[in-house]
């Protein structure tokens, strides 16, 4: 995948992560730009630019700043998602009613949580007691 | 560690992490931005479907969170950097996410998905600003090395002191009223003194305390005051001596002296008002006037003394 040099390049043309040799399908994230706004982020642009300025990255655009708060909101999301997954394939495998028990409060465990991490590669053990 | 269950209330700070900690205000510029992470964790897993989540999860989501956009940030620059250039542009983003594993074409949906729960910005505290009717004077403006970012001055007056001093008043007429009460404040208070310490005597007969008059004390000996001379005119009488035997010879005072011994020829008032100039000024008026010879200063003989700060420390003939 290349990058032109050029300073502005809406029309970015990378290959996805499984992309096949040859012209790559063009990003759809220029759309995502225009039509994020600062109210739909929940990461504020002010905390999401500090760590960005902490890692050396000093953003021009602050859409850049929103659509890099947006990607890692999705990011956790997803993984709730996730977690949120197990957590009701482990409540209604156990046999329980499906009517009321398990379906208003879910918790997040980390029992639920580390078998999510572990699909995107993330391992975490935690410590069950400390000493 | 207990697996304690905190609730991820939408908007709520979610869960303390230590609270023993000792914040100084270095800490609470990260802890403060943590803070706002855990609430977006918080928000997005109330999102989710959640109830309500462990601590060390919660940790953990923020945790993730906090080192992934610091990621996605690193990555970009180095991209950046990577093809000579130093603004990260859109199309370095996209490579960064797409090579930390992040599906981009989902973004957009999620975008327009995600419009249902927004989280308030805290509230922003104002500088204290001092009212228009506090501030006095101008504040100092910034010197060149301070940003305008910083905030202002206070007032002078808080910092900068100015002593001041009034001027003495000079006005003749003022003086000469303020020396004249001051000394008629001063003579009636002592007479006043005078009468209710020590003896006195009345007009009236009845009245006896309205017009106090101070006792006389007859002397046994009236004339004693006359020859004594005062404190005042020995001190006098010192400086005058230790002033005249730099100027005259010794001769001429032995000639005085013995004249002044004899009291009573009239050549010596001749001499002694000759002499009279070379005396202390203020009391040459009264000197020519009052031709007393026993008014006179006393000229003692000349001693040779080694103290000559006008205490006298021995006399000759007085006891």
């Amino acid at each position: 995948m290349s990058c032109s040099g050029s300073g502005a390049d809406p029309e970015a043309a990378p290959a996805s992560a499984a992309s096949a040799p040859g012209p790559a399908p063009p990003v759809s994230a220029p759309a995502a730009l225009p039509s994020s706004t600062a109210a739909e982020n929940k990461i504020p642009d002010a905390v999401t630019g500090y760590y960005l300025n902490r890692a050396g990255f000093e953003a021009s655009d602050p859409r850049i700043i929103r659509l890099i708060s947006l990607a890692a909101q999705k990011f956790i999301s997803d993984i709730a998602n996730d977690a949120l997954q197990h957590c009701k394939m482990k409540g209604t495998a156990s046999g329980s009613s499906r009517s009321k028990s398990k379906d208003r409060k879910y918790t997040l465990t980390m029992e639920d949580l580390t078998p999510a991490l572990s699909e995107y590669g993330i391992n975490v053990k935690k410590p069950h007691y400390f000493t | 560690m207990a697996d304690a269950a905190a609730t991820a209330g939408a908007g709520g700070s979610g869960t303390r992490s230590g609270s023993k900690q000792s914040t100084n205000p270095a800490d609470n510029y990260h802890l403060a931005r943590r803070r706002t992470l855990q609430v977006v964790v918080s928000s997005l897993l109330t999102e989710a479907g959640f109830e309500s989540a462990e601590k060390a999860s919660v940790e953990t989501l923020t945790e993730m969170l906090q080192s992934y956009i610091s990621e996605i940030g690193r990555s970009a620059k180095s991209y950046c950097e990577h093809t000579a250039r130093t603004q990260p542009t859109l199309s370095d983003i996209v490579v960064t996410l797409v090579e930390m594993g992040f599906n981009v074409d989902t973004l957009p949906a999620y975008a327009k998905r995600s419009q249902r729960m927004v989280i308030t910005a805290p509230p922003v505290t104002n500088q204290p600003v001092t009212p228009k009717a506090l501030t006095a004077g101008q504040n100092r403006p910034h010197p060149p090395h301070i940003p305008s970012h910083f905030p202002e001055f206070p007032d002078p007056h808080t910092y900068i002191k100015t002593p001041t001093y009034r001027e003495p008043v000079s006005d003749y007429q003022v003086l000469r009223e303020k020396a004249a009460s001051q000394r008629r404040d001063v003579e009636r208070a002592l007479t006043r003194f005078m009468a209710k310490t020590g003896e006195t005597q009345s007009l009236f007969k009845d009245d006896v305390s309205t017009f106090p008059l101070i006792a006389a004390r007859p002397f046994t000996i009236p004339y004693l005051t006359a020859l004594l001379p005062s404190e005042l005119e020995m001190q006098q009488m010192e400086e005058t001596d230790s002033s005249e035997q730099d100027e005259q010879t010794d001769t001429e005072n032995l000639a005085l002296h013995i004249s002044m011994e004899d009291s009573g020829a009239e050549k010596e008032n001749t001499s002694v008002l000759q002499q009279n100039p070379s005396l202390s000024g203020s009391r040459n008026g009264e000197e020519n006037i009052i031709d007393n010879p026993y008014l006179r200063p006393v000229k003692k003989p000349k001693i040779r003394r080694k103290n000559r700060h006008g205490i006298l420390l021995c006399c000759p003939g007085w006891s």
